[in-house]
């Protein structure tokens, strides 16, 4: 039987390095995921990542209750809005991208790899250019409504949840999740006719 | 509700952001409304291109292993709130009643004092041989050692008080009160060694109960009076205030002790509070101002420092304390003799308790430079360019939280650090005549003024000889010329972990007009086009803030509809100053081709001396320089002819008709001139020049 998070992290706190192991393999790719469509930038999500685990690490004897992945999520908020605030005065993206990232983890040539290898290129490659306006359209965002709907939607948080990830209220929550979806309703694509 | 849902209305609908009364007059709506569905329809077909993004990013095993590899170190335990448990504090004040009640029942310890007495030869001599202690490895609490300087007083009464009573009631036994053992420390200081304060005070069960001598006069020479051992509780209490008072109004000595009379002296580095790093990019150098709270006591105090493993400078510590300065004295720095990579400071302090200190230091291993990337706007007319600064740790030292500053600027360094870091010793070997007249010190000691022969380790009878200001002779390291530089702060804080690396933006700058232009100069570059961008770091193109550092720049063009990314070249660039123009060498050209052919050469107007010799003559050379520009976009080219002298004339020749075409030359130096030229985009084109050069005489004839 899969071993719960809570228990998992009471066995960290004994020493069981296993346990923190299986913890970073159980969320390590959601957490990635929700790290590179917060910061924008695959190799800034990693460290991010890195200090995300490192918190968890270091704070994981102030958990008390059972919800980890709420916790895992609000440390990660913190921890991005703290990088992306440093990143304000300047915003960085990567131009080398395209030759530092690695294969089908990188979101451009992953497209292309897709539309290279596919059935029927041209639809992959209407796909792959669809993808790419769908990220414009989530990156073109506030960095509080990104951080609210990448929790609520593609994590798949609760409106509370993302509440406590993010510090504020349900209220709140909803207010940006609503601007949030009433910017994308303008700029999202058409996507009828498209393979997902 | 009998109006159509607005899109807003749909959207809370569909995502179940509206309230539970809304909802439900939303819902109802919905299910007599076929438009309104059809638009919700199509409103969730609109937001399915979101699921587009869906797939979460594999972290790659490396990087899980990298996080992984962070909680190597145990997780810190959770914290046991102490109101929970009222019974610790309970148990604490039994503790602190027992003491008093111990204190007031001394008469009872003396039953069994005699027998230890008897049995202090063999403790003593089994302390005798146990090995030297262990340093203990973080910061002695003054508090301990407050204990144990109180327990030692106490003892030293009380084996007074014992001795002086064996010598009248019992037999005489072997000397137990030699101050030292074989390795020159106290065995009574020894936290592993019962002490005979834990035999008397402690052990008061032990051996057989005391006869009744001791209601004979004891006298007590640390308190000066006589006391008889009946009136023992009332002693204690007195004995007990006397310490006390003795230490509260201890007067300091001034003479400063030699060395730790044992590792329980000293006190150990605790953690910093605050880091400051001032990473210096032209020399392996950076400077660390830490802050740390260290905890001393009134009198004398030893500070120990280790720096094995790190590249730290020994030769540039500096400790200044942030508060209490004026109580509070740092003395000296001490190297001992055969303990590698460690330094004591001796601390001279007025007051007891927690003092913050500055610690200043060099260190190697830390170093940061920029890097920058240019994209090239489509036309080639602009450019966005990106810096970066990428700092690493490779100094063996974890920096958590460090404040980060970055300096940019040439600082002379008479030694380098590195060099200097991986001494075992941080003047030198112990034993080299570096220091004066003073050190005689063939035999791994020093000799003192008065001739003694003084150990480097072990207790040592004189004190105060060897270490007066002015005998200490360190060699300074002159780290000086820090001017004409610029000081990056980066913003909050970092952690740079030992053999970590990190990079940080830097600027980010949009639309910078460039100048794209090709160069060919045989003298230089062989026979090919260079390419360049120029730019100049001032307000007008987005720039002139800030210096620039020197570093490397990778410069992207884009090509196609989507505008892809293709890397164009790379160079790198100086320091450069505000105001000062960039010129970027991108290497060579491959589809600008520049080919110059020799068509003609002839000689004419030789002139002849009074002998008939020649003694001048003109050299006429004919050139057609091809240029082809297979590029899409029109390009400008600069093309410089050397002609090895400074007497020379140039004529155009077979220049085309059209005015476009029309080129022009400048006398570029003494010896060379310099075409400039546009080239429409994929075209070929030729134009020529004869060059006329003069020698002997013929120079003189032509500058008349």
């Amino acid at each position: 039987m899969e071993e719960t998070d809570k228990n998992l992290i009471d066995a960290h706190l004994q020493g069981d390095r296993e346990a923190f192991g299986e913890l970073v393999r159980r969320y390590g790719d959601s957490l990635l995921g929700y790290l590179t469509k917060i910061c924008r930038n695959r190799e800034q999500a990693k460290d991010l990542f890195q200090e995300t685990f490192k918190r968890v690490h270091e704070k994981a004897h102030t958990l008390r209750s059972n919800q980890f992945k709420s916790w895992l999520y609000t440390i990660a908020t913190r921890v991005a809005m703290d990088g992306l605030r440093r990143d304000n005065r300047v915003r960085m993206v990567s131009l080398n991208q395209q030759i530092d990232c690695d294969g089908d983890n990188c979101p451009e040539l992953g497209a292309v790899a897709v539309a290279a290898d596919c059935d029927d290129p041209s639809q992959e490659a209407s796909k792959a250019e669809q993808k790419e306006l769908v990220r414009r359209a989530v990156e073109s965002l506030p960095d509080r409504q990104r951080a609210t709907l990448v929790l609520a939607y593609y994590q798949g948080l609760s409106y509370r949840e993302v509440a406590t990830a993010l510090d504020c209220s349900i209220g709140t929550v909803k207010t940006q999740m609503f601007r949030a979806l009433r910017t994308l309703a303008q700029r999202l694509p058409d996507i009828s006719g498209v393979a997902k | 509700m009998k109006r159509h849902l607005t899109e807003e209305e749909l959207i809370e609908h569909q995502f179940k952001l509206a309230s539970d009364e809304q909802a439900v007059g939303r819902a109802e709506h919905l299910a007599g409304c076929a438009e309104c569905r059809e638009r919700l329809e199509q409103l969730g077909q609109k937001f399915a291109a979101l699921d587009l993004l869906a797939e979460d990013i594999p972290a790659s095993e490396e990087l899980i292993s990298q996080a992984i590899a962070q909680a190597k170190h145990p997780a810190p335990r959770r914290i046991v709130p102490f109101g929970k448990y009222h019974w610790i504090g309970t148990a604490a004040a039994v503790l602190v009643v027992g003491f008093v009640l111990m204190m007031g029942n001394l008469n009872k310890q003396a039953a069994t004092r005699r027998e230890s007495a008897e049995t202090s030869k063999s403790e003593a001599g089994r302390s005798a041989s146990l090995p030297q202690v262990e340093e203990e490895p973080e910061m002695m609490l003054v508090a301990k050692e407050l204990a144990d300087e109180s327990a030692t007083m106490l003892e030293e009464a009380l084996v007074s008080r014992q001795t002086a009573r064996k010598s009248a009631a019992a037999p005489p036994v072997a000397d137990t009160a030699s101050p030292t053992d074989k390795f020159g420390t106290d065995p009574t200081s020894r936290p592993d060694t019962p002490t005979e304060a834990d035999l008397y005070a402690y052990a008061p069960g032990r051996g057989p109960a005391p006869d009744t001598a001791g209601t004979r006069p004891v006298r007590l020479p640390t308190l000066e009076q006589e006391v008889d051992l009946k009136d023992a509780p009332e002693f204690g209490t007195q004995l007990a205030a006397t310490v006390r008072r003795k230490l509260a109004g201890a007067e300091i000595s001034e003479e400063p002790p030699f060395a730790p009379a044992s590792a329980i002296e000293l006190v150990t580095l605790p953690r910093r509070d605050d880091v400051q790093l001032t990473i210096y990019n032209s020399a392996d150098l950076t400077l660390v101002r830490e802050k740390r709270n260290l905890t001393l006591k009134q009198g004398w105090n030893w500070l120990q420092l280790m720096w094995a493993n790190t590249l730290i400078d020994p030769t540039s510590l500096s400790l200044e304390p942030a508060a209490q300065a004026g109580k509070i004295d740092v003395q000296q720095l001490v190297f001992p003799a055969r303990l590698r990579e460690l330094g004591r400071w001796l601390i001279r302090s007025e007051i007891s308790g927690q003092v913050p200190f500055e610690i200043t230091y060099f260190t190697s291993g830390l170093s940061w430079r920029a890097f920058y990337m240019g994209t090239l706007s489509q036309d080639e007319k602009t450019m966005r360019l990106a810096g970066y600064v990428r700092v690493a740790n490779n100094s063996g030292e974890d920096y958590e939280n460090a404040q980060t500053r970055l300096l940019v600027g040439k600082v002379n360094v008479l030694d380098k650090i590195a060099d200097l870091a991986k001494r075992q010793y941080a003047y030198d070997r112990p034993g080299m005549d570096t220091a004066g007249d003073d050190y005689d010190v063939s035999q791994w000691g020093f000799q003192a003024k008065n001739g003694d022969k003084v150990p480097l380790l072990g207790d040592v009878p004189i004190v105060g000889e060897l270490f007066r200001a002015g005998d200490l002779k360190p060699k300074e390291i002159k780290k000086e010329g820090l001017s004409e530089y610029f000081l990056y702060t980066i913003e909050g804080t970092e952690t740079i972990p030992d053999k970590w690396g990190k990079r940080l933006p830097s600027f980010d700058v949009e639309d910078i007009d460039i100048e794209s232009l090709y160069k060919y100069d045989e003298q230089r570059w062989s026979k090919q086009a260079i390419r360049f961008v120029s730019f100049t770091n001032d307000d007008e193109h987005n720039l002139g803030e800030t210096p620039i550092p020197d570093g490397t720049v990778k410069i992207y063009g884009q090509a196609g509809e989507q505008g892809e990314l293709s890397y164009v070249g790379g160079a790198s660039i100086k320091y450069i100053p505000v105001d000062e123009e960039v010129e970027l060498n991108l290497g060579p050209a491959r589809l600008v081709k520049v080919e110059p052919k020799l068509m003609s050469f002839e000689t004419d107007n030789y002139v002849f001396d009074n002998r008939g010799n020649v003694a001048g003559w003109d050299e006429i050379r004919t050139w057609r320089i091809e240029i082809t520009n297979t590029r899409a976009l029109p390009i400008e080219i600069e093309i410089t002819r050397g002609f090895g002298t400074a007497y020379w004339k140039l004529v155009l020749v077979d220049v085309a008709s059209r005015a476009e075409d029309a080129i022009s030359y400048e006398k570029h130096d003494a010896t060379h001139a310099r075409f400039t030229l546009k080239r429409r985009p994929n075209s070929k084109w030729t134009f020529g020049y004869a060059v006329t050069t003069y020698h002997g005489r013929r120079q003189g004839q032509v500058s008349e």
